[in-house]
């Protein structure tokens, strides 16, 4: 099924994305555990928004529910008029495709195969053409400065060099939202500054980024902080 | 995303995790490759067995009737086949008589004897005693010379045909014709030597090692078993097609020549190509199947295996898959990678397997029989190598496509 088919929400001029009174319980073993207990939040457009929070805040939760990898058990998640909530693994799959680019804390590139391969993987589960998905890859190479490394594995690579390539693999289908979760936990500081940097370009271009840490500094980049506690939205910037 | 487009890039990122562990792959392929080849062994054998057999009783005319007192294929004991009455010279004469000269009668008989040739001896030599109108009734001819005449049969000359194995192991190069060699105690002369037969069938008659001499001389010479002769009649029927209705006639001619009464039963029997194929198709048919389903153990086995290597392999790409699903794989997109990976392997095994069996083919071919793997095989064999991977890696690859995302990623 397509995504056109589902049903369509429309939001409010200018809203990315709309978290309505969503919760998310899991059950272990015998116990519920309340990740997170009613939780809104609106984003805009090319807004830069960092959501932060102590462990087991629901902060990772919060996260995997914006990036479509989980949905809420009760409330609404519209993301670009589309009812999130509703959807089945498949469709999740393809809202993932056409509207998240992740970037993770440990890089996730796919091992064993080439930095071109890792950027051009998301277009191949789009269903691009394989002659139009050469121009777009290797834009996205030029785009985080990694343009003699395209035929380099993802085990050949520094840790900054990877999270470039995630970054590339991450707009090569142009996401409504760069989710980007712990994006320097692995780096050291001065390429950590390297990727933020990277990261501030994106949302000058316009890109919408949601920026998941526990660092004030890396925060700081944002343009509004939301934050979490026990399940709860404790301020939202 | 259109299914080819997904199949296409699910085989390249399956060649690729094959290419990536290619220890393991050619490990997984060991199973299937041994279980192709022993499937295929076994029926190119089966094959092998069934065109030497045709060779061999290629000069068993299809549309000749054999009266002999025992059937020539026995089921159970013999008893009721050992005492009947042996089948005269003259039971052979009456029957000509009575069929007015439709079809071609040939009476022989055989026997075993040592031949000699100047210092060559061989031992255990079939000897045929038979009339001129062998070479009627078998399609064999004689290759230089000539086969027996009415003349040498009626005067009972002591001139023999030879078989072209025996030509061979006794004269080597000298010309044959002419020459005399001992029959036991008694001087033939050869007068021909008949065209090669070639293959034997395992316990089978060898046409090519045999002597024809006058049956009329084989009383004397070789003696009969028990002083009485026993031949073997052959009948040509006119046709082919007459075939079944001569067969009858035949059956008749014989009761009235043995004076049996309607509610007797026949004292003689009545052979064919067509029994012993019969029988021969029926014992193949049981050998070829147990061969099947015990090499076919060996296949399952193999897919046994590639079952628990692709557990294995979605296990240690737990993460993978998690990344893979994040950035927007489908579950039929992951399914697809695995069950390729599997397939592939297995295909590979496949043609791997294919390629030793054609050497096993030859050897068996040079020191056995005559085996070929046929086109049909080769087919068989590969589409049968695929299955073998999509049924044992169907279960690995589901079990990775349905997996959380969530968890996925998670996996260290």
């Amino acid at each position: 099924m397509s995504s056109d088919d589902l049903a369509t929400v429309p939001l409010a001029d200018g809203v990315i994305l709309s978290i309505e009174n969503v919760t998310r319980t899991y059950v272990m073993g015998d116990e519920e555990v309340h990740a997170l207990k009613g939780v809104s939040i609106t984003i805009n457009k090319g807004e830069y928004v960092a959501i932060m929070g102590p462990s087991g805040s629901g902060k990772s939760t919060l996260m995997n529910m914006i990036g479509c990898l989980d949905v809420p058990s009760t409330g609404e998640y519209i993301l670009e008029n589309q009812a999130v909530s509703a959807m089945s693994e498949d469709q999740l799959a393809e809202i993932r495709n056409e509207k998240i680019g992740f970037v993770f804390q440990t890089f996730n590139l796919v091992p064993r195969v080439t930095v071109y391969q890792n950027i051009e993987l998301p277009l191949i589960y789009k269903g691009v053409a394989k002659r139009h998905r050469r121009k777009i890859v290797e834009k996205a190479i030029e785009a985080v400065g990694l343009g003699e490394r395209a035929k380099h594995k993802s085990n050949e690579l520094s840790g900054g060099q990877r999270q470039r390539v995630a970054i590339a693999r991450a707009l090569v289908c142009e996401p409504a939202i760069i989710l980007a979760d712990e994006p320097t936990g692995n780096l050291d500081s001065s390429t950590g500054k390297e990727i933020m940097a990277l990261m501030d370009g994106l949302h000058k271009k316009g890109h919408t980024i949601i920026l998941v840490t526990h660092e004030d500094d890396i925060a700081e980049h944002a343009n509004r902080t939301i934050r979490l506690r026990d399940g709860l939205l404790e301020s939202s910037g | 995303m259109t299914f080819f487009m997904d199949a296409g890039e699910s085989f390249k990122i399956a060649l690729g995790a094959i290419v990536a562990n290619k220890s393991r792959g050619a490990l997984t392929a060991l199973g299937i490759i041994i279980g192709i080849v022993a499937v295929i062994t076994t029926m190119t054998a089966a094959n092998g067995l069934k065109n030497t057999f045709r060779e061999t009783f290629a000069s068993v005319g299809a549309d000749v009737v054999y009266v002999s007192k025992r059937p020539w294929v026995q089921m159970g004991r013999g008893f009721q086949f050992r005492n009947r009455k042996d089948i005269s010279l003259a039971a052979s004469d009456k029957l000509q008589e009575r069929l007015l000269g439709r079809g071609v009668v040939n009476p022989s008989i055989s026997g075993n004897q040592s031949l000699k040739y100047r210092s060559k001896v061989l031992d255990g030599i079939t000897i045929t005693g038979t009339t001129d109108k062998q070479i009627i009734v078998s399609d064999m001819v004689p290759e230089s010379g000539r086969f027996l005449t009415p003349f040498d049969v009626a005067y009972k000359k002591t001139v023999t045909v030879i078989g072209s194995g025996i030509a061979e192991s006794l004269f080597e190069q000298t010309n044959p014709i002419g020459k005399e060699i001992k029959v036991g105690r008694y001087k033939f002369t050869v007068i021909g030597v008949m065209e090669e037969q070639g293959g034997s069938f395992f316990g089978g008659p060898d046409f090519d090692r045999q002597i024809y001499i006058p049956i009329t001389t084989f009383g004397k010479t070789i003696g009969f078993n028990g002083g009485r002769a026993n031949v073997n009649i052959a009948i040509k029927a006119p046709s082919a097609e007459a075939m079944s209705t001569f067969e009858y006639e035949v059956i008749g001619e014989m009761r009235k020549i043995r004076g049996l009464k309607p509610t007797e039963d026949d004292d003689f029997s009545i052979n064919k190509l067509d029994t012993l194929l019969d029988s021969y198709n029926s014992m193949m048919g049981v050998v070829v199947l147990v061969g099947l389903v015990i090499t076919g153990i060996s296949l399952f086995v193999g897919g046994v295996g590639v079952m628990n290597i692709m557990f294995v392999s979605v296990t240690e790409r737990t993460k993978e898959i998690g990344i893979r699903k994040a950035i927007g794989a489908k579950r039929r997109s992951i399914l697809l990678q695995f069950l390729f990976e599997s397939s592939t392997i297995c295909l590979f095994a496949g043609i791997i397997g294919l390629i030793i069996a054609q050497i096993l083919t030859e050897i068996i071919n040079k020191l056995l029989m005559p085996a070929s793997i046929s086109p049909f095989i080769i087919v068989v064999a590969l589409v049968v190598s695929v299955m073998v991977g999509v049924l044992s890696g169907f279960v690995p690859a589901y079990r990775g496509a349905k997996l959380n995302p969530i968890d996925a990623l998670r996996y260290e």
